[in-house]
């Protein structure tokens, strides 16, 4: 019964992470030939490593900027949405329209947005005055705010996907709940942090489960937006691009992006039993 | 009870998660300060000194006439005769990363050659670029891989040595192919060691592109444009002091631009060698050399452009198209910048359509890559053609025929018309549309005669370097750091043993 699953599942995820472990312990050339065995050291190297470091560092601030703006502005929609008003499916539409976007594709749409020369953000004389960063030498291109705007695109391109999370979990909620808190003299605001967000948490969990694990393999907006620039400081090359990036040192040795990747693994792996541990025993599932 | 013990539970898990997530902080915290290069391996100073460079960097510095380190002999032949035996039509298919302009003109190029015959028939396969075409060769297997495939200039010693390509040197010689007409220098650049790895076809170099309008508002000659670092400051201040343009030249630091190419183009503009056994070329490379005096007067000239407000550094470039953007900028443009000249074609159809407001494409002067003296020559860049060994001889034989096609004079007469790239044969200039294309609009001529300016000294064969495309990010780090004020002696010194750390790490594998 279970052989399909059994097989594909050892094809696809188990016979490759294994080798992906035992090729993480082996230096190679280019063609992933003559590849010399260094041990289990090779971990610990990579994961002390300055560059390893920093890709961790940067990673974890996108996250931390990724993930609560994320959720945050997808259960506001959300809750803002959730209203049976006349032209309210237009709405909707627009909030969970990023869904059907590419990364690739809004990435290009933040790119020209906000290129410093021609870009539309960047000359609009207002804000040009209001931050001159915008204008010199470019959001994307000043250390300080690179991390941030890829960060904001990365928000936007998963807007969609929360928005229509959040709204089912939130036509999941009895309206008699709100009705009774109405009765017993509660708020909106009240309703929304006792009832409303309670009763979200399974949903959020999963929200936030999800989210990070993304914000950890964000690849195509810094290998668009930024090469995982400005360099020197490399301020927006994250463990994904430190991988596989245009720019990284160590992207034609197999083994050492090997190593880097598995330990990408680790981490998540470890989050996600945290989250799951941590947050999933507050989570309300209503039985 | 039970709520007791899940309470018990929840706290476990609180604390084991905050045991994680400390530990995990912890380790962040302990960085051992080393680069990820050095993972695995025994610490730098156990690892012996190359022989090839002597410890006070001396190398030699010509190219011995002939090498036998790798002789043909040793190499998969060019079965030329198979093609004639092959029954049928032979399928090909060509990986290639030309984008826009650049790949309707191969396009066109290719349906020709497959109507003219029906011995043979090739399909094109853009891969998206280089970076693309690369990385998918060297990580398929031979039964992965195409019968054609184009490799940037950077990776001439990696696919050498990757032992997968018939050398296209093969084929000369089986065929008797007169070469006589080709650019010694644009067949030089695939050369190593002896033998003629691939054939070039789009051959560039770095180009000025400038606005001839900010030019005359700063009262300079729109047609003469700077020829050197010291006539482009003089140029700069000019342009910048009239309130011509807010910045003389725009730069960047793009590994392809100028973090990484710029660099290797003005070593052999100064005459000086990149890395030692003659840049790579009489046997691999074991070093860089960039970071001599050259380099640090060199690059702390350029540094100073950006300094005194002269010059814009417009960063990363991941889209190639910044440091041209900004010359269109309305508010802050800069009058110059420096772009391979594969854009040109591109660049002239995006302002014929009129996609730049405010700026026209009779309005934009071409000029040769200003250097750090009078001499004018430039490195051969862009890519050329292998032929993938393993794939069958009907197959490596219609290769080279379909290779032929794409390089007869008439094929580059149409190709450099088009594109803007350098036509790697002089014939070619003799026939139509670039015999039209020359006379009537000299700023595409600019790449060819700054190319066939070069001198023959060794330095004017550029870099062939295993981890080339890696070091290109290792100095595109630096050139960054140096636009941003850090010491540029201390810059290139951190800069070069990282990346003799990358050819010491690829020497001791391949």
């Amino acid at each position: 019964m279970l052989a399909p699953s059994a097989v594909i599942l050892g094809t696809f995820i188990i016979y490759p992470l294994i080798r992906a472990i035992w090729l993480g312990r082996q230096r190679c050339n280019p063609q992933g030939k003559n590849c010399d065995t260094t041990g289990w050291g090779q971990y610990t190297d990579v994961w002390r490593s300055e560059e390893f470091q920093q890709a961790i560092w940067v990673t974890i601030k996108f996250t931390l900027i990724v993930v609560p703006l994320g959720v945050a502005l997808g259960v506001g929609l959300a809750v803002l949405a959730d209203k049976y008003l006349g032209g309210i499916g237009v709405f909707r539409a627009i909030f969970s329209s990023t869904v059907a976007t590419s990364v690739a594709v809004a990435s290009l749409m933040w790119f020209f947005l906000l290129e410093p020369s021609l870009g539309v953000v960047a000359n609009i004389g207002w804000i040009n005055d209001l931050f001159p960063v915008v204008k010199e030498p470019g959001l994307l291109n000043d250390p300080g705010t690179a991390l941030g705007s890829v960060a904001l695109s990365s928000v936007w391109a998963g807007l969609g996907f929360t928005f229509i999370l959040v709204t089912a979990g939130l036509q999941g909620i009895p309206a008699d709940l709100h009705e009774a808190a109405t009765i017993d003299g509660a708020g909106g605001t009240r309703r929304f942090w006792n009832v409303t967000l309670p009763l979200l948490g399974p949903t959020l969990l999963f929200v936030v489960v999800v989210l990070t694990t993304r914000a950890f393999q964000a690849y195509g907006e810094m290998d668009l937006l930024t090469s995982g620039g400005p360099a020197p400081q490399d301020s927006t090359t994250t463990v994904t691009y430190l991988v596989y990036g245009d720019t990284s040192e160590v992207r034609s040795d197999g083994g050492l992006q090997a190593t880097t990747a598995v330990w990408l693994f680790v981490v998540l792996m470890g989050l996600a039993l945290v989250q799951l541990r941590g947050l999933g025993r507050r989570v309300h599932y209503g039985n | 009870m039970n709520t007791m013990r899940q309470q018990h539970q929840r706290r476990g898990w609180q604390v084991r998660a905050g045991v994680l997530v400390a530990g995990a902080l912890v380790a962040v915290a302990c960085s051992s300060g080393e680069s990820i290069l050095d993972a695995g391996l025994p610490p730098p100073d156990t690892v012996p000194v190359p022989p090839t460079a002597g410890p006070d960097g001396s190398v030699a510095t010509t190219i011995p006439a002939t090498t036998t380190t790798t002789p043909l002999a040793d190499l998969p032949p060019c079965p030329i005769e198979a093609l004639e035996e092959a029954s049928g039509t032979v399928e090909l298919t060509f990986w290639h990363g030309m984008n826009n302009e650049l790949e309707d003109a191969l396009t066109e190029l290719t349906n020709e050659y497959n109507a003219g015959q029906d011995k043979v028939r090739v399909t094109l396969q853009n891969q998206g670029g280089y970076n693309e075409t690369i990385d998918k060769y060297f990580q398929s297997g031979p039964g992965g891989r195409p019968e054609i495939v184009q490799m940037p200039e950077y990776m001439v010693q990696q696919t050498a040595d990757s032992d997968s390509t018939v050398p296209i040197g093969a084929c000369f010689e089986g065929t008797g192919f007169d070469d006589s007409a080709f650019l010694p220098r644009a067949l030089n650049a695939y050369q190593t060691g002896g033998v003629q790895w691939s054939m070039p076809f789009n051959v560039s170099n770095p180009i000025l592109y400038y606005n001839k309008k900010i030019f005359e508002d700063a009262g300079l000659d729109p047609e003469k444009p700077p020829q050197t670092l010291t006539e482009l400051r003089q140029y700069s201040k000019k342009i910048v002091d009239s309130g011509a343009a807010r910045f003389g030249i725009a730069f960047d630091t793009g590994q392809d631009n100028g973090g990484g190419w710029f660099l290797e183009q003005w070593f052999s503009k100064g005459k000086e060698l990149f890395a030692d056994n003659a840049n790579g070329r009489s046997a691999p490379a074991t070093q860089v050399m960039y970071n001599n005096d050259f380099g640090v007067e060199l690059l702390t000239e350029v540094q100073s452009l950006v300094a005194d407000g002269l010059a814009v550094n417009v960063g990363a470039n991941p889209s190639g198209q910044d440091s041209f953007l900004k010359l269109a900028d309305q508010e802050n443009p800069a009058a110059m910048t420096i772009g391979t000249s594969a854009a040109l074609g591109t660049i002239k159809v995006v302002l014929d359509g009129g996609l730049i407001p405010g700026l026209t494409s009779d309005q934009f002067g071409i000029g040769p890559m200003p250097g750090p003296d009078e001499q004018p020559g430039v490195l051969v860049g862009g890519a050329s053609l292998h032929i993938v060994a393993d794939q069958g001889d009907a197959e490596a034989a219609a290769s080279w025929d379909y290779i032929q096609h794409l390089v007869t004079a008439e094929a580059q007469s149409f190709w450099a018309s088009k594109t803007g790239y350098v036509p790697v044969r002089t014939d070619a200039l003799d026939l139509q549309p670039l015999k039209k294309t020359y006379r009537d609009d000299p700023r595409f001529k600019v790449a060819y005669d700054q190319l066939t300016a070069s001198s023959d000294d060794p330095s004017s064969s550029g870099p062939v370097i295993g981890p080339l495309r890696e070091i290109r990010a290792v100095n595109s780090d630096a050139v960054s750091a140096i636009f941003g004020g850090a010491d540029v002696a201390a810059t290139l010194e951190e800069a070069a043993a990282q990346s003799n750390r990358l050819i010491r790490n690829y020497n001791a594998r391949n």
